[in-house]
């Protein structure tokens, strides 16, 4: 019944969807569980890029994003058989191992505070920043649109908690707003961003 | 409380709670489904955001992930287990019956039949290890090729089939599988000849590929049975596990 509400809701439906030619990223993920190396070599070849992309988002620093990428990629051999369909698609899985461990490795930093007092011109350069990769892939393009549907909170809370690898304090402190009112504006724009790209589940 | 608790899931997703809060959100989420269906829906929001993003790494970091790989075990799945009791009369139950010899007139048949049974007796005591390759009396072509050959292909609860190919003249059957899940490193396949007693010989160790053969199984008379089961790797020397090939003849 949802799912039919949402395509009524999506702005325009765009060019075929990308899924369309993803390989059988399940499949190897379950042939990558049973120890076979081609597969992992067919899932390093897509999943590589989408995980390097995601930690050098939130770490910046090429060094330790090569460093974090391959702890992510190792995880994902290493844990292949812990991988559960029923609890979303691989690329989600993947990523949330990505996004997790770069978040780990900035919070674990010393130099946090350093980084709150970079705060400020991180912040006018994060629009730009989405805007120069995001217009290059048709995902990018998706996402780019649908966050330009979001209130300038809401999109400004989600950028800085997700590429920025905040926590929802420092967002709050960063935006001057109160707390409960960033939860909420996290929130209410995922679930707008969620239905904008039609996510399925 | 509760509604403040639901208002975290977006924070959730976003890794961007605080470690107290991301732990006692998570215990929530283990027993709220309505909430566990919209963390859900917003982790993969969460995705499309990390796959807009995507760059490709450095060229050298390929190979440095691959060659770990070689080095790093990998975590088994939850609740996996190998049956630890064998099931014997199970065991029997579904294990392919070796089609009779057809009744030859006279004594010399009646002399034939005890010869092909002796044969078999000690075939089954003097082969014991698994995996030992089998010196085999006759050959898998010889088999095949026999007057009285018969073939039954059989699918089996691994999926696929299991051709079995016996001769009870060449007291020999020639087995082949294909299509049966391939199996972790750990474990194996392995090809049993069970006699009427219930004792079983093994038969050889087929390939955790899934596809295998064909392979000769020496000492096959009447009133034997073929099975496979799964097994550790390097085999067992009885089954102890419920055989993947299904029955019945």
């Amino acid at each position: 019944m949802r799912r039919t509400a949402i395509r009524q809701l999506r702005p325009d439906p765009g060019p075929a969807e990308d899924t369309d030619r993803d390989p059988d990223l399940p499949g190897l993920l379950a042939q990558v569980a049973r120890g076979d190396h081609r597969a992992f070599e067919l899932l390093y070849g897509e999943l590589a890029g989408p995980v390097y992309g995601v930690v050098r988002q939130v770490l910046r620093d090429p060094a330790q994003s090569e460093e974090v990428a391959q702890e992510v990629l190792l995880e994902i051999w290493r844990a292949a058989s812990r991988y559960d369909p029923a609890k979303g698609s691989p690329a989600a899985w993947a990523l949330t191992i990505a996004h997790r461990r770069a978040v780990d490795r900035v919070r674990s930093e010393s130099a946090s505070s350093r980084r709150e007092e970079k705060a400020a011109p991180d912040l006018s350069e994060a629009p730009d920043d989405v805007a120069d990769v995001v217009a290059t892939t048709l995902d990018g393009q998706r996402v780019r649109r649908c966050l330009d549907g979001l209130t300038e909170l809401q999109r400004e809370s989600i950028k800085l908690a997700y590429y920025g690898g905040y926590s929802y304090p420092q967002v709050a402190q960063l935006l001057g707003v109160a707390l409960g009112t960033v939860k909420t504006r996290i929130r209410d724009g995922l679930i707008r961003m969620r239905d904008c790209l039609g996510v399925a589940w | 409380m509760r509604d403040d608790l639901h208002a975290l899931s977006g924070s959730y997703v976003l890794d961007a709670l605080t470690e107290p809060e991301r732990d006692s959100f998570e215990r929530h989420l283990q027993h709220c489904s309505q909430c566990e269906d919209e963390v859900r829906g917003l982790r993969e929001t969460a995705a499309r955001l990390g796959l807009a993003k995507t760059v490709d790494p450095p060229p050298q970091l390929r190979p440095r992930v691959l060659a770990a790989t070689y080095r790093t075990r990998q975590l088994p799945p939850i609740g996996d287990r190998i049956e630890p009791e064998r099931r014997r009369t199970r065991v029997a139950q579904r294990w392919l019956r070796v089609p009779q010899v057809p009744r030859l007139a006279g004594a010399f048949a009646a002399a034939a039949l005890v010869v092909v049974v002796a044969l078999g007796i000690t075939q089954v005591v003097t082969r014991h290890q698994p995996g030992v390759a089998q010196t085999a009396s006759t050959t898998i072509s010889r088999v095949v090729t026999a007057p009285d050959a018969r073939t039954e292909t059989v699918a089996t609860s691994a999926g696929g089939t299991v051709t079995v190919v016996v001769s009870a003249g060449q007291q020999a059957a020639v087995v082949s599988a294909a299509g049966m899940r391939s199996l972790p490193s750990a474990q194996t396949y392995q090809l049993w000849v069970m006699g009427p007693d219930g004792s079983a010989r093994s038969a050889g160790l087929l390939s955790r590929t899934g596809r295998a053969g064909p392979v000769l199984a020496s000492g096959v008379v009447p009133g034997d049975r073929i099975g496979i089961t799964v097994e550790p790797a390097g085999g067992t020397s009885s089954p102890t596990t419920t055989p993947v090939l299904a029955v019945p003849v």
